[in-house]
C-alpha cells in the first residue's frame, strides 16, 4: 500500500516542477523519495486512527478476527485500485481508496448500517469542491501574477518588487502548513504568527537580496520564470514532505491495526504506532515514487497541459493554500484534486497553451469510482479471507 | 524515460511558428527564383522554382500535422477555430508562392521590358517583407499568450499588424502600376497575361499574409 501511494500521490508533489521543467524526472525522483520518507519516519503521525477518519462504527464489530482480516481486505483493495490507476496515468487520491476499502469490507460484514453516511457525504463533496475551489483560487493568484509582473510596463523591474512579495507569501502558507501538517499542530493562528509569519519574511529579504545580487539578464518574461523556477523546486519538496508525513496514515493505519491486535489481542480505537512500521511505510513509499512515480507525473506535468515556471508556482501556491483553508474550515479536501483543480485554473486564466481535455475527463471519473472500485475489491477479498478461515 | 519526450510540444504556437518559418522559406527562394527571372537565366530559375514546390509541399504537411492535432480535445487560451482559419491563411501564403512559381516556369525567354522587370521584383522583395512579418506576428502572439495576455505585449502586435497592411498596401500599389504598364507597352498578348498573372499571384501572397493578420487580430480581441 505504501508502495501504491509513493507511485500515486506522492509524484503528484514534483509533477508540477518537471512540467516546467525545473527539474529532471530523475532528480524528481530522488529528492521526492528522501523527502516522503523523511516525512513520513520523522513526522509521521505517531498516533494513527484504525479506522480512518471515523467513516465505519468500529464498535459493530464484535470479532478482533474480522478487524484483522478486513484491515487486510481494505488495504489489498486500495492497493489494487491505486495500481490499477496508476497504471493509467491517473492521480487518485490515497485517502478516498483507503475509505473505499474499509467501506467495502464493513459492508459485507455488518451491512450499509455500519456506514457513517454523514462522514461519507463529506468525502463525496470534497471531489467535487477540492478541484473547483482549487481552480477558482489557482485563477485568481494567476491572474494577479500575471497583473503584477508578467504584464506591467517594466516587467523586469516589477519582476524584481513583486517576485519577493509573493513568494514570501507563498512561504508565509508554507510555513503554516508545515507546523500544521507535518508537526501536527493544533492552533492554526500559532501557526501563522510562530512559523508562517517569520518565514514568509526571511524569504522575502533573502529573494530580495537575492535579487538585488543577481537578476537574470535576458528577455524579462524568461527572467521571471528563472526566479520561480528555484522557488519551485522548494514548494515541490515541501508538498513530498508534508505528504510523506500525512499520507503515510494511509499506509500504516491498518497494519498498524493488524499489528496492535496481533500482539496485545484487541481492538483499540487508537493505536500507537511503533517506529519501524513508520520506517517500513516511508521506505514503501519512496520505493513506489522510484519505480513507478514517473508514470502520474507525467499526467500531471505534462499531459495535462504545458507548464511554465509562474504557472507551476501558482498551482502549488494555490494548492497549498487551499488545503490550508480547507483544514482550517474543517472541510475535507484533497490535494491531489485541488492541484488537478489548479491547473484547470491556471488554464481558465488562459495562462497555460493547452489543456488536454480527454485527460481531465479521465481522471474526473477516476475520482468517482475510486470509492466504489476499491469498495468492491476489498469486499472480495475479505468474503474470501472469512472464507479460508472460518 | 522515452514516453517522457513523447508528449512534449502539446502547445499549438510551436508548430505554427514552425509552419511560418517555411512559409518564409519559400517566399525567399521565390526572391531568388524572380532575380534569376529579370537576369533571363531561365535554367537556375526553373530549380529555384521547383524548390518552391517542394518547400510548399513542407508547408503543407505541417498543416496536415497540426490540424489533426488541434482537435477539440484542447482546452486553449485561443478559439481553436481561431487557429484553424489562421493555419489556413498562413499555407495561403505558401500557396501563393507556389502558384508565382509555377508561373514563371510556364513561358521560356518572354520578352519583358525592362520596367515591368523592375516592378515584378519591388513586388517580390515587399512580398519577403509581407511573409516575414507574418511569422513575426506568430512568435509575438506566443509571447502574449506568455505574458497572459498583456496589454503591452497586444500593442506591439498590433504594431505588427498594422505592418503587414502597410506592404500589402504597397504591393496593391504596385500591381495597379503594373496593369498600367502591361497595357501601354503594348505587350503580345501572351506576354501580357503571363505577366498580368505573376502580378496577381504576387500580390496574393501580400493579401493572405494580411487575412492571417486578421485572424490573429481575432485571437487576441477575444
Amino acid at each position: 500500500m505504501a508502495w501504491a501511494i509513493g507511485a500515486n500521490d506522492a509524484a503528484n508533489s514534483m509533477s508540477t516542477a518537471v512540467g516546467a521543467g525545473a527539474i529532471t524526472p530523475r532528480q524528481a525522483v530522488l529528492i521526492a523519495g528522501v523527502l516522503e520518507f523523511t516525512g513520513a519516519y520523522f513526522f509521521g503521525k505517531s498516533v494513527t486512527e484504525t479506522i480512518r477518519k471515523g467513516i465505519i462504527d468500529p464498535s459493530k464489530i464484535t470479532d478482533p478476527n474480522v478487524l484483522i482480516y478486513g484491515s487486510i481486505a481494505a488495504l489489498l483493495g486500495a492497493t489494487i485500485w491505486l495500481v490499477i490507476a496508476t497504471k493509467y496515468g491517473l492521480p487518485v487520491s490515497t485517502t478516498h481508496s483507503i475509505i473505499g476499502g474499509i467501506v467495502g469490507y464493513g459492508i459485507v460484514y455488518a451491512g450499509t448500517s455500519i456506514v457513517n453516511w454523514g462522514k461519507m457525504a463529506k468525502v463525496v463533496m470534497s471531489w467535487i469542491l477540492s478541484p473547483i475551489v482549487g481552480a477558482i483560487f489557482a485563477f485568481f493568484i494567476f491572474k494577479a501574477i500575471t497583473r503584477t509582473v508578467l504584464q506591467s510596463q517594466d516587467p523586469i523591474k516589477s519582476a524584481k518588487r513583486w517576485s519577493p512579495f509573493w513568494i514570501g507569501l507563498a512561504f508565509v502558507v508554507i510555513g503554516t502548513m508545515f507546523y500544521l501538517k507535518v508537526l501536527h499542530g493544533k492552533s492554526l493562528f500559532v501557526g501563522i504568527v510562530k512559523f508562517g509569519i517569520p518565514v514568509g519574511i526571511i524569504t522575502f529579504i533573502i529573494v530580495t537580496l537575492i535579487l538585488k545580487v543577481r537578476f537574470p539578464k535576458v528577455d524579462p518574461y524568461l527572467g521571471a520564470e528563472a526566479i520561480f523556477r528555484r522557488v519551485q523546486v522548494i514548494t515541490s519538496g515541501y508538498v513530498a514532505l508534508a505528504h510523506g508525513a500525512n499520507d503515510v496514515a494511509n499506509a500504516i493505519g491498518p497494519v498498524a491495526a493488524v499489528y496492535t491486535i496481533a500482539t496485545m489481542g484487541m481492538a483499540g480505537a487508537k493505536v500507537p504506532v511503533p517506529r519501524w512500521i513508520l520506517a517500513l511505510g516511508g521506505l514503501g513509499i519512496a520505493i513506489g515514487v522510484a519505480t513507478y512515480g514517473y508514470r502520474v507525473m507525467e499526467t500531471v506535468g505534462k499531459k495535462i497541459t504545458e507548464l511554465t515556471n509562474t504557472r507551476g508556482f501558482t498551482i502549488d501556491f494555490s494548492a497549498a493554500t487551499v488545503v490550508l483553508i480547507a483544514s482550517w474550515l474543517g472541510m475535507p479536501i484533497s490535494t491531489t484534486h485541488t492541484v488537478v483543480g489548479a491547473v484547470i485554473g491556471v488554464g481558465l486564466a488562459r495562462g497555460i497553451k493547452a489543456i488536454n481535455k480527454d485527460i481531465v475527463k479521465d481522471i474526473i471519473i477516476s475520482w468517482f469510482v475510486t470509492v466504489p472500485t476499491a469498495g468492491v475489491i476489498s469486499a472480495i477479498i475479505f468474503k474470501g479471507l472469512m472464507l479460508i478461515v472460518g | 524515460m522515452q514516453v517522457w519526450t513523447k508528449l512534449f510540444a502539446k502547445s499549438p504556437f510551436k508548430p505554427l511558428i514552425k509552419h511560418a518559418e517555411v512559409v518564409v522559406q519559400t517566399v525567399e527562394t521565390l526572391e531568388k527564383a524572380l532575380d534569376l527571372w529579370a537576369k533571363g537565366d531561365y535554367e537556375e530559375m526553373a530549380k529555384y522554382a521547383i524548390e518552391v514546390d517542394r518547400l510548399e509541399d513542407v508547408a503543407d504537411r505541417i498543416k496536415m500535422e497540426l490540424r489533426n492535432s488541434i482537435t477539440s480535445k484542447l482546452l486553449m487560451p485561443v478559439q481553436r477555430t481561431d487557429i484553424l482559419e489562421y493555419l489556413h491563411m498562413q499555407d495561403k501564403v505558401a500557396d501563393a508562392a507556389e502558384d508565382t512559381a509555377k508561373w514563371l516556369i510556364v513561358k521560356k525567354e518572354p520578352q519583358i521590358p525592362n520596367e515591368i522587370k523592375e516592378v515584378i521584383l519591388k513586388m517580390g522583395k515587399e512580398s519577403i517583407k509581407a511573409a516575414k512579418l507574418v511569422y513575426e506576428a506568430i512568435k509575438q502572439m506566443d509571447t502574449v499568450v506568455e505574458s497572459g495576455f498583456s496589454e503591452k505585449e497586444i500593442e506591439k502586435e498590433y504594431e505588427i499588424i498594422r505592418q503587414i497592411e502597410e506592404v500589402e498596401n504597397k504591393i496593391d500599389g504596385l500591381d495597379t502600376k503594373l496593369m498600367m504598364l502591361v497595357f501601354n507597352n503594348h505587350l503580345d498578348w501572351t506576354d501580357g497575361l503571363y505577366i498580368l498573372n505573376i502580378a496577381r499571384t504576387l500580390s496574393n501572397i501580400s493579401d493572405k499574409a494580411k487575412d492571417a493578420a486578421e485572424r490573429i487580430r481575432i485571437m487576441m480581441n477575444k
